[in-house]
């Protein structure tokens, strides 16, 4: 992976534990004219991202290297599929060419499945390579259509995660909307004001369970998707695409509500987002609600948008792995309409065996992931 | 619990008319040297269209279209055992560049003021838009659709993986039916498209196209990693033109209207071909 807390696993581990902040000034383009220009901006990619022509593409091979220094791609190299989700994109392409780069490689670098391709051309792999742009859920769905790919026997192995650039066409989209804020990002604080952006790659080596081979980090029990049916830019207030999305990845994963240990939020800090999502997991969880840990861990690397759903589940895994939670960054004062536990002050000490991640987005789209850990 | 899926329903909008009898012999003799062959806006009524883009009322018409032609009507697929998936490998474009010109770069033109002269000026109301998600949204919230939701870019083989994740989600019992909407626009952004030539031979054409599957016993073939994408493909392109993420539901419809069976549609992108054996019903059929 590669983050704004780290360029690989463990710095992204150590930083999250750490209750780390790595939203500071954008320093690679312009926000003078901007209300907010704070992010979680990588300010140094990796040097085997050197020369790749998309910062898109740089930072999903960046990703791929580390993963790579971790797992072995063992099998034929038309057996590798790769998935990813983003919510951008190669759109910096698309601003340069119009800005008067006439290269016709601008043009399709900008189209939304370019990085996935240069990713599967870097890691020379020749299976399916599928784009999935379910804007800030992508990277959830996209770890679920790998793991359909490796049911249907259509790959043995799958490279699966979410990225998304840090540019200042997102920057000044999300200004325009007044969803930034100028303060900390607070999830589910009950000074919450709003979000910040950061840019990330996170990618997950997917395999049927017959076939792992090597140390393993968990399984991914169950997937679901939604449509809210509401709006175009804010999720609906009943919360009801999220719930039947959460729902549907806990009935695919054979999993009830009240055995979850840990819920990985969206939890962006926006006042309806975490509201909202308080209330589903509410009506989701039952009675046991109260008692399962919830973090977001936005306010630590800012909203990764397609790439977030992925680090969130590394994060879960990771969790169940070294015994503990990470923070929920940024929470500190309790808001009576978001009333979960939220991990506050550090990390916590737990060993989490079934957990939830859950996932909004433009256009009305949820998705939800089950994952167990390997404790 | 069912193995599979069945074409029920196809609707099709291309720029050269509704449906593939308007499909000329050889697009590009019909094409007469145009770069793209466009579709015109639907007249769509309703308030809530007033500002929606070409793009998201092209995927409203093309839903009304495959309705028409299932012979069914709005109330049937209201709800949550309707699922939507959606592919495009460009429809948001558009939307993108004109976002970029009027306020991220904040001066300057697309090339031949295209984007510019699109909508006028943008702002708050339209970087939502810019989203892919953004034009199944507004289809979504026509229709009524909250069931099972997934967007995938590319060109054809993006619309082989759809179908193929709509049968599976009917095999499984998540859904009643699905919706696979492809939607690709080139118009606004034609000079971009131009110079991207070398992969992109000449006429780009318009289409906005839905398949409606139900549940049926019969298992598709889903190729993920193909080495043909079957005769009907080549037949779309010399028909219907470039139509990218459309075209294996124009051969869908195709097959429709010739009577139905099990077809194999399918299509190239960026060096992948994808390919699907799906059981369509005949035109006469009703579901």
């Amino acid at each position: 992976m590669v983050t704004p807390l780290g360029l690989d696993l463990d710095t992204f581990w150590s930083g999250l534990i750490g209750g780390g902040d790595a939203l500071t000034a954008i320093e690679r383009f312009r926000t003078d004219d901007l209300r907010v220009g704070r992010g979680g901006e990588i300010k140094k990619l990796p040097a085997v991202a050197a020369g790749v022509r998309s910062r898109a593409s740089a930072l999903l091979v960046g990703a791929a290297a580390d993963l790579r220094a971790r797992a072995r791609l063992g099998a034929a190299e038309d057996r590798i599929a790769v998935v990813v989700g983003t919510a951008l994109g190669g759109v910096e392409e698309i601003e340069h060419a119009l800005a008067g780069d006439d290269s016709p490689r601008r043009v399709l670098d900008g189209l939304y499945d370019a990085p996935a391709h240069a990713l599967a051309d870097w890691l020379g792999v020749r299976g399916p390579v599928l784009t999935v742009s379910a804007a800030c859920a992508s990277g959830a769905t996209a770890l679920g259509i790998g793991a359909d790919l490796l049911r249907e026997g259509a790959a043995d192995l799958v490279v699966a995660g979410g990225y998304d650039v840090l540019c200042r066409f997102v920057l000044r989209g999300f200004d325009v909307l007044r969803a930034l804020t100028r303060e900390r990002v607070r999830p589910f604080d009950r000074r919450r004001s709003g979000l910040l952006l950061g840019e990330a790659a996170g990618l997950l080596l997917l395999a049927r369970e017959r076939d792992a081979r090597g140390p393993r980090l968990g399984r991914l029990r169950g997937h679901g998707s939604a449509s809210d049916a509401s709006h175009v830019a804010a999720p609906d207030p009943g919360g009801r695409g999220l719930e039947a999305a959460i729902r549907a990845a806990l009935a695919e994963a054979d999993v009830a509500p009240g055995d979850l240990d840990f819920v990985s939020a969206h939890g962006t800090g926006t006042p309806l987002n975490d509201r909202i999502e308080t209330a589903v997991l509410r009506r989701v969880l039952g009675p046991r609600a109260s008692a399962i840990p919830v973090n977001s861990i936005k306010g630590a690397l800012g909203h990764t948008m397609g790439a977030a759903a992925a680090l969130e589940a590394i994060m879960c895994l990771l969790a169940a792995r070294e015994g503990l939670i990470p923070p929920t960054v940024g929470y500190e004062e309790p808001d009576p309409a978001c009333d979960l536990d939220y991990v506050p002050g550090g990390c916590r000490p737990a060993r989490p065996r079934l957990m939830l991640s859950t996932s909004l987005g433009f256009g009305g789209c949820n998705a939800a992931l089950v994952l167990e850990g390997v404790r | 619990m069912t193995r599979g899926s069945r074409v029920a329903g196809v609707g099709i909008l291309t720029g050269w008319g509704e449906g593939v009898a308007a499909l000329p012999a050889d697009a590009r003799a019909a094409a007469g040297g145009r770069a793209v062959v466009p579709l015109g806006r639907p007249a769509l009524d309703g308030e809530r269209f007033r500002r929606a883009t070409r793009e998201c009322l092209l995927g409203v018409e093309a839903v009304n279209v495959t309705l028409r032609d299932a012979a069914i009507d709005r109330a049937s697929i209201r709800g949550d055992r309707t699922a939507l998936l959606f592919v495009t490998a460009g429809a948001y474009g558009p939307s993108n560049a004109e976002f970029i010109v009027t306020e991220t770069a904040g001066a300057g033109r697309t090339e031949g003021g295209q984007a510019q002269a699109r909508r006028g000026s943008a702002g708050t109301l339209h970087f939502p838009y810019t989203a892919p998600s953004a034009l199944s949204g507004e289809v979504a919230i026509e229709f009524g659709l909250t069931g099972a939701y997934v967007i995938l870019i590319g060109g054809a083989p993006a619309t082989v993986d759809a179908l193929w994740q709509a049968s599976r989600l009917l095999a499984s019992g998540r859904c009643d039916q699905a919706l696979v909407l492809a939607i690709e626009t080139f118009a606004e952004c034609e000079a971009l498209w131009r110079r991207a030539r070398w992969t992109l031979p000449a006429p780009l054409v318009e289409a906005a196209a839905c398949a409606l599957l139900v549940a049926a016993d019969v298992a598709p073939v889903y190729r993920a990693a193909a080495t043909d994408a079957g005769a009907l493909a080549a037949d779309v392109e010399a028909r219907a033109g470039r139509t990218l993420t459309a075209s294996p539901l124009v051969a869908l419809g195709l097959a429709r209207a010739a009577g139905g069976g099990v077809v194999r549609v399918g299509g190239a992108w960026r060096g992948r071909t994808a390919a699907i054996e799906l059981a369509t019903a005949g035109r006469a059929a009703r579901v």
